[in-house]
C-alpha cells in the first residue's frame, strides 16, 4: 500500500513536470511567433506536442490493468518513449518475470497507417488465417492473434496486434492457450487507451 | 520473431526500399513530387466535357461538373496555440495534440510562402510562374514541409525548385554519402556523381528524358531539390543553383 501511493505521487510529479514543459514550450511558441521568429516556433511546438504524448503515455500506463491473470506488472519497467521524429509514443508495460506478458502501445505514429494497411491486407499475410494466425474480436475491435512457438510449460506464446488509425497496441503473452489470451486481453479498457492514444 | 519481421518487412516497404544508386534517387524526386499533389482548395467550377455518354462502361454515371472545393484560410496559429492550451488544461490531450498539428500546418505554410518570396527571379533567364507555386504541410505535425517554385520560359525550358524537410527523405541522400560502394565511377556513362553547391554536398544526376536533376540535403533533416529541363549542360545546372541563397533557406528551415 506504502509503495502504490508512493508511487501514485510519482506519476503525480512526473504529470505535474510535464505540464510545466508544456507549458513553456507554448510560452516560447507564442513569443517566438510573435516576433516572426517561425523556425524557433514550429519547434517549440513540436516539443510541445511530444510533451502530450508523454503525458498521453503516462495517463494510458494509469488505465492498463497492474495484474494480468496471476502476473503484476513491473512498475520499474513501465516506461513512455517518445518515437523519434515527433511522431507520437511508445507505451510499455511487462508482467511477470522475465517479460512473461507485456502491453506495447504505439500511439499517434503516421507510420503505422502503412503498417496497419498491411495487417489489414490479406494478400500480404495481414488479417488471414493459417495455422499460425487468426482474427478475431477484442470488444468489437478487429485483431490478429498469432502463435509464436511453443513455451517450456507445454502452452504456446502469443502475440495479440490491435491495429488502430495511426496506433497499435501489441499484447505479448508466454505460456497460456487461446481462451486465456483473449481473456486477458480483454481485460484492457481498449476502448478508453484508444481515445487516449488517437 | 515472425512478428518482428513482418513489422520490419512493412516498415522497410514503406520506409526503406532498397534500390540502387540510381533508382534511390528516383524514389526521393518521386516521394517528394508526390508530397507537393496540389491541395484540394480551387474555387473554380470545373467545366468538364463529357465523351458523349452520360454513364461509364459500369454504367456509373459520369460527373460533369461542380462546385469544386473552397478555399480556406490557414489554420490561425495563435487560436491554435490557445486552443492546445485550453484542451490541455481540460486534460482533453487528442483535442491538444489536434490544435497543436493545426498550429504546426499555419506556421508551415507562412514559412513556406515567406520562402517562396525569398526565392531568386528570374533564374538562368528563366521567369517564375506564381500559378505553380507550392506549400504543402503535412497535418501529423512533425517535419514534412514541402515548397515548390517552377521557372520557365514558356517554351520547353524549366525549372522546378522543390525545397523539403523531412528527415527521412534527407537521411536517404546522406546515406548515399556515407555509402563508399555507392559511388558510380564509369567515366563513359557516369550519370550521377558527387558535387557541391555553396560548399554544401550535393548529388547530380542526368538522364535523357528527365534532364538534371541535382539535390542538397541541408541542415539535419532539410533538402534542396533542381529538376533542370532542356539545360545546356553540367555547368549552366550548377551556375543556376548556386543563384540561391542555400544559407538563407537553411536558416528559414531553422537548420544549421
Amino acid at each position: 500500500m506504502k509503495k502504490l501511493i508512493i508511487f501514485s505521487l510519482f506519476l503525480f510529479a512526473v504529470n505535474a513536470c510535464f505540464a510545466q514543459d508544456f507549458k513553456a514550450d507554448i510560452a516560447t511558441a507564442k513569443s517566438s511567433y510573435a516576433t516572426g521568429k517561425l523556425a524557433d516556433a514550429h519547434f517549440a511546438l513540436e516539443q510541445a506536442m511530444q510533451e502530450i504524448d508523454m503525458i498521453v503515455g503516462q495517463e494510458v500506463l494509469k488505465l492498463l490493468p497492474t495484474k494480468i491473470d496471476t502476473l503484476t506488472s513491473n512498475p520499474k519497467e513501465d516506461h513512455v518513449m517518445a518515437n523519434v521524429g515527433f511522431v507520437g509514443a511508445t507505451i510499455h508495460r511487462s508482467y511477470g518475470l522475465q517479460g512473461n506478458a507485456s502491453i506495447e502501445i504505439i500511439s499517434n505514429s503516421p507510420m503505422l497507417a502503412g503498417l496497419n494497411a498491411f495487417l489489414n491486407n490479406p494478400l500480404l499475410g495481414g488479417m488471414m488465417r493459417d495455422e499460425n494466425t487468426k482474427m478475431v474480436k477484442v470488444q468489437g475491435y478487429k485483431s490478429r492473434l498469432e502463435k509464436q512457438g511453443e513455451n517450456a510449460n507445454g502452452k504456446t506464446d502469443y502475440s495479440l496486434q490491435v491495429p488502430f488509425n495511426s496506433a497499435l497496441l501489441t499484447l505479448t503473452v508466454k505460456g497460456k492457450t487461446e481462451s486465456e489470451v483473449l481473456a486477458l486481453a480483454n481485460s484492457i479498457p481498449m476502448e478508453q487507451v484508444v481515445k487516449l492514444i488517437q | 520473431m515472425k512478428t518482428s519481421f513482418l513489422l520490419c518487412l512493412a516498415l522497410a516497404i514503406v520506409a526503406l526500399p532498397k534500390q540502387s544508386d540510381a533508382q534511390l534517387l528516383k524514389k526521393l524526386k518521386d516521394k517528394v513530387n508526390k508530397a507537393i499533389a496540389p491541395p484540394p482548395t480551387t474555387t473554380t467550377t470545373t467545366d468538364q466535357t463529357t465523351a458523349g455518354t452520360a454513364t461509364d462502361a459500369s454504367g456509373k454515371p459520369v460527373n460533369k461538373g461542380g462546385g469544386g472545393l473552397k478555399n480556406t484560410p490557414p489554420p490561425d496559429v495563435n487560436e491554435q496555440i490557445a486552443d492546445a492550451e485550453q484542451a490541455h488544461g481540460a486534460a482533453k490531450y487528442s483535442d491538444a495534440r489536434y490544435s497543436l498539428q493545426q498550429a504546426l500546418i499555419g506556421i508551415e505554410l507562412q514559412l513556406g510562402r515567406e520562402m517562396l518570396k525569398s526565392l531568386p527571379d528570374p533564374v538562368a533567364g528563366l521567369e517564375k510562374d506564381t500559378l505553380q507555386d507550392k506549400v504543402v504541410s503535412a497535418q501529423w505535425g512533425w517535419s514534412n514541409l514541402t515548397i515548390q517554385r517552377i521557372y520557365t520560359d514558356k517554351k520547353d525550358k524549366q525549372l522546378t525548385v522543390t525545397i523539403g524537410n523531412n528527415g527521412m527523405y534527407s537521411g536517404f541522400v546522406m546515406m548515399y554519402f556515407n555509402n563508399a560502394y555507392g559511388m558510380q565511377a564509369n567515366a563513359d556513362n557516369q550519370n550521377m556523381k558527387q558535387v557541391k553547391v555553396k560548399g554544401n554536398k550535393a548529388i547530380i544526376q542526368y538522364d535523357d528524358s528527365k534532364g538534371y536533376t541535382l539535390i542538397v540535403p541541408i541542415g539535419q533533416s532539410s533538402m534542396i531539390v533542381w529538376e533542370a529541363i532542356n539545360f545546356a549542360d553540367e555547368t549552366e545546372v550548377m551556375n543556376t543553383a548556386n543563384a540561391f541563397d542555400i544559407d538563407g533557406i537553411k536558416k528559414q528551415m531553422g537548420e544549421q
